[in-house]
């Protein structure tokens, strides 16, 4: 139950993290910690219902999150190249 | 009578034109287009003719609609009638290669023409009402598409306007009809409601009830005092266009309705009554205005609305086949006088104005023959066709009255003075215009000498019983119609009526023609006033229906423009809200990503709680 | 709910470790609490029966993907958290409630959870456990393929985003770039 109450407050700090931080690296950091935190509510969860199948989701979450970071850092590179930042207030083309 | 798949084949050829000019006209271009019109029309003829004489032949698409199959039938009647419009739809076409030459639009004018012809063929050929009603507002449509064809002056698009409108109103009796005997007899086949109408077994009021509003649909598409107000005006188009659907054809559809109704009509006093009274006040109405038009093309519109008001008579005197005979002698002289006039307009380069032509004769000799013949052939002089049709509806007015016969004779008296009348103006005298008149290329004589001949010798299938005891349409045509038998009139009686009648023609022929080429009287002038502006009847339904609809229309309209500005003022108060909300997308993204966060706490908590 | 000291020990330190990453200004420093966070969460996962998924995540989580992160830190110059452009200066504010809340709807929710009396045990959570469950076709086989094959398609196109003005010469050129534009204007 502790590592639940963990779990939540990780993902909120996840989440402050995300909103506050303006440079792209570091908002992406944030959504790993988020990712983490699901991660480790599932092991908690494994352990309190008996069922080893949350584990292997967990492994696929770490699987994913690999990919994740791959594209993700990429593109953060990428458009780096072409802009000369990664501040995501002077990104601004998703608007009307 | 042959279940056979040509039937619908003689429909499809003209469609097959429409389509083909429709889609490729311009690449197929002038004459081709012209002559490929002309000969699928041909083809529908010549197959037609030969089914004909196959004995007939019918054709049945089974649950076309629940439970109305879509048939047609090729029988006696519809034959003659197929005969007529694809056989002078022929001629017309081929007059109007020479006649549109050069126009812009021509592709487009002979593709509406096959439309015109497979349209009127359905409606013809059509066993079942709501296939005859396809046919029906298909010439209509055709009507209306012609009659505005010269689009881009404003009086010619206003003129197909007000015949679609005031046809309207003839084509809601016509459904209103076929409801009434859907709901009575279940089935809306001709050849079936006719075994039904003869098995009894229901309200008589009824069934006449149908039968009225059967003839309202034939007085809109016929042109019948009331609704006669579209016709002289639908000479707005092209003269081949007036020929063919404002003389020949389609205004007799109503005729041709009214007539394959007959089991409906007979017997039922009231209705044949109504159908008396409305062909004499049209065949005296159109005749008076005849007199008083200057335009060639606004004359013979009149004078085909008195010839209609006649084969309305023989309809309600009970002399279904005698109209129909009229229909067909009409069709050829009264196609012939358009297209001689239409002749004389080419020549003269689009001149319509009577008091711009005369002596004629000198400049377009050939077509004088021509019109000479279709003036003789109207004004009723023995032995052309015109004649012999309208002596037989004499005769039949003398049974059903003698009164009756008195005014029909006086109203034939008039048909023989209009006629007259145009002949001189246009042919006699010396020419009054200024252009250099030109005869008119062969591909216009020739159907022209054709309909000449018709218009000669049409009359002889159908002689009065004491020359020819069994003359040719009238046991040909009883086949389809029905028998219904009527005592003959005593043979010196009839001898009378034909020596009256062909002495009153006559006599008014040679009467017109010194009369006309007088200086005018100072009554007639009055009187041709009054005429020329069609007695003034489309002044009085402007006053009486137009206008206070129009301003009914007004008042409701600017209602509406005040419940609309509020429906208008509605939409823009959102648009400004939407655009209040707009500015929160200004591109910040951490803005978005809060607005994520806070609907995320929100469904959690509602998830929560719940 | 009895809790242990230890287990206090390693909420805080994990509270802790989570702050620094979300708060200090330093994007290396920030990285490197990430990492020990990681650990610390690896170090609960071998306390909660799942050692392999502990490896894993020290082996693949802190090891690999935070490494990668570090790495992509220095290649931009972006240690420093607080250059640029500052549309919304008091958003941290709206955020920080915005987390409350958020913690506040889970911790709600976390109370009125009751877990199952006795569980049964998980034997560790080795991989002789897991493996079966894995490759059985019935249960995870599918997925398993699927995340490989979106492994293989990220790393494609990780290198198409990084280098996409090179990787496009190349396939359209494939040998020699400089030989073949000579020969191609002989065609038609």
């Amino acid at each position: 139950m502790i590592w639940l109450l963990a779990s939540a407050l990780l993902f909120s700090l996840g989440a402050y993290g995300v909103l506050t931080r303006r440079t792209a690296i570091l908002v992406f950091l944030s959504i790993e910690l988020m990712l983490n935190a699901a991660a480790l509510a599932l092991v908690s969860l494994a352990r309190l219902t008996g069922s080893l199948d949350a584990q292997v989701v967990v492994l696929f979450i770490i699987a994913m999150a690999a990919a994740e970071v791959a594209v993700g850092l990429g593109l953060i590179v990428a458009i780096f190249r072409r802009r000369e930042t990664t501040n995501i207030d002077e990104l601004r083309q998703l608007r009307w | 009578m042959q279940e056979t798949v040509l039937l619908p084949l003689i429909v499809a050829l003209p469609l097959l034109g429409f389509v083909l000019l429709g889609l490729w006209g311009r690449r197929i271009g002038e004459p081709a287009a012209g002559w490929l019109a002309s000969f699928l029309v041909l083809g529908s003829f010549l197959l037609g003719f030969w089914l004909l004489l196959q004995g007939g032949a019918k054709w049945t698409l089974a649950e076309w609609l629940p439970g109305i199959p879509f048939s047609l039938r090729l029988d006696n009647l519809s034959g003659v009638m197929l005969m007529v419009v694809s056989g002078v739809g022929f001629l017309i076409h081929l007059w109007a290669i020479g006649y549109m030459h050069g126009d812009a639009g021509y592709s487009r004018f002979f593709s509406y023409f096959n439309l015109f012809i497979a349209a009127m063929l359905v409606l013809v050929l059509g066993d079942s009402l709501p296939v005859v009603f396809i046919g029906w507002e298909g010439v209509g449509l055709a009507s209306y598409l012609l009659i505005g064809f010269w689009y881009t002056e404003r009086v010619n698009a206003d003129s197909a306007r007000k015949a679609f409108i005031v046809n309207r109103i003839g084509d809601l009796g016509f459904l209103l009809a076929m409801g009434l005997l859907w709901s009575m007899f279940g089935t809306l086949s001709i050849s079936e409601l006719v075994e039904k109408v003869e098995a009894g077994g229901y309200s008589f009021t009824t069934l006449s009830l149908a039968g009225f509003f059967l003839l309202i649909g034939a007085i809109g598409k016929s042109a019948q005092v009331p609704l006669m107000v579209w016709l002289p005006d639908a000479m707005a188009g092209p003269t081949p266009v007036s020929a063919l659907i404002h003389a020949a054809t389609m205004v007799t559809a109503g005729v041709y309705l009214l007539v394959r109704h007959a089991f409906i009509l007979h017997g039922d006093a009231f209705l044949a009554g109504s159908i008396v009274a409305l062909g004499l006040l049209t065949a005296f109405y159109g005749a008076l205005c005849s007199l008083g038009q200057w335009d060639i093309k606004r004359i013979v519109a009149y004078t085909t609305l008195s010839q209609l008001g006649f084969m309305f008579v023989a309809v309600g005197v009970g002399a279904y086949w005698v109209a129909i005979f009229h229909i067909v002698t009409h069709a050829f002289f009264k196609a012939l006088m358009f297209m001689t006039s239409g002749s004389v307009i080419h020549a003269l380069g689009g001149e319509q104005d009577v008091r711009q032509m005369g002596g004629m004769r000198k400049h377009l000799p050939i077509t004088h023959r021509h019109g000479l013949v279709a003036a003789l052939a109207s004004g009723g002089l023995p032995p052309l066709a015109g004649f012999w049709s309208k002596d037989a509806i004499l005769a039949y007015t003398f049974e059903y009255g003698p009164w009756l016969w008195a005014l029909m004779l006086l109203a034939s008296a008039l048909a023989a003075l209009y006629s007259i009348r145009w002949y001189v103006l246009v042919f006699l005298g010396e020419y009054r215009g200024k252009a250099h008149p030109h005869e008119s290329p062969p591909v216009m004589l020739w159907p022209n000498h054709i309909l000449m001949g018709g218009a000669l010798g049409v009359g002889f299938i159908g002689l009065p019983y004491v020359i020819d005891y069994k003359n040719f349409l009238e046991p040909f045509l009883s086949k389809a119609i029905g028998e219904f038998p009527h005592e003959k009139l005593p043979v010196w009686t009839e001898w009378t009526l034909i020596i009256v009648s062909a002495l009153v023609a006559i006599g008014v022929l040679l009467w017109g023609f010194r009369f006309f080429q007088q200086p005018l009287p100072q009554w007639y002038a009055r009187f041709q006033q009054a005429a020329l502006n069609g007695f003034y009847v489309d002044m009085l339904y402007n006053t009486l229906l137009v206008n206070p609809l129009k301003a009914l229309a007004e008042l409701l309209f600017s209602a509406d423009r005040g419940l609309l500005g509020g429906f208008a003022g509605l939409g823009s108060l959102m648009g400004g809200l939407g655009g209040l909300l707009a500015r929160l997308e200004a591109g910040a993204l951490r803005l978005y990503l809060l607005g994520f966060l806070l609907a995320l706490v929100l469904l959690l908590l509602w998830g929560v709680l719940r | 709910m009895s809790v242990g000291f230890w287990e206090m020990v390693v909420l805080f330190l994990l509270v802790l470790s989570g702050l620094a990453v979300v708060r200090l200004q330093n994007a290396v420093h920030a990285a490197l609490a990430l990492i020990a966070n990681f650990l610390l969460v690896a170090g609960v996962y071998v306390a909660l029966e799942a050692r392999f998924v502990a490896m894993i995540q020290i082996i693949v989580y802190a090891g690999a993907i935070v490494v990668l992160f570090l790495f992509v830190i220095m290649l931009l110059s972006a240690a420093n958290a607080n250059v640029g452009l500052d549309l919304l200066p008091r958003l941290p504010w709206a955020a920080a409630l915005g987390a409350l809340g958020l913690a506040g709807v889970l911790v709600y929710g976390l109370i009125r959870y009751q877990p199952a009396a006795n569980p049964p045990a998980l034997g560790g959570g080795l991989p002789q456990a897991l493996g079966p469950l894995l490759y059985d076709p019935e249960k995870w086989l599918f997925a398993l393929l699927a995340v490989g094959f979106l492994l293989l398609v990220a790393t494609v196109a990780a290198v198409v985003l990084v280098e996409p003005e090179r990787i496009l010469a190349a396939t359209t050129h494939p040998a020699h770039p400089s030989q073949k534009e000579e020969k191609v204007e002989v065609g038609p």
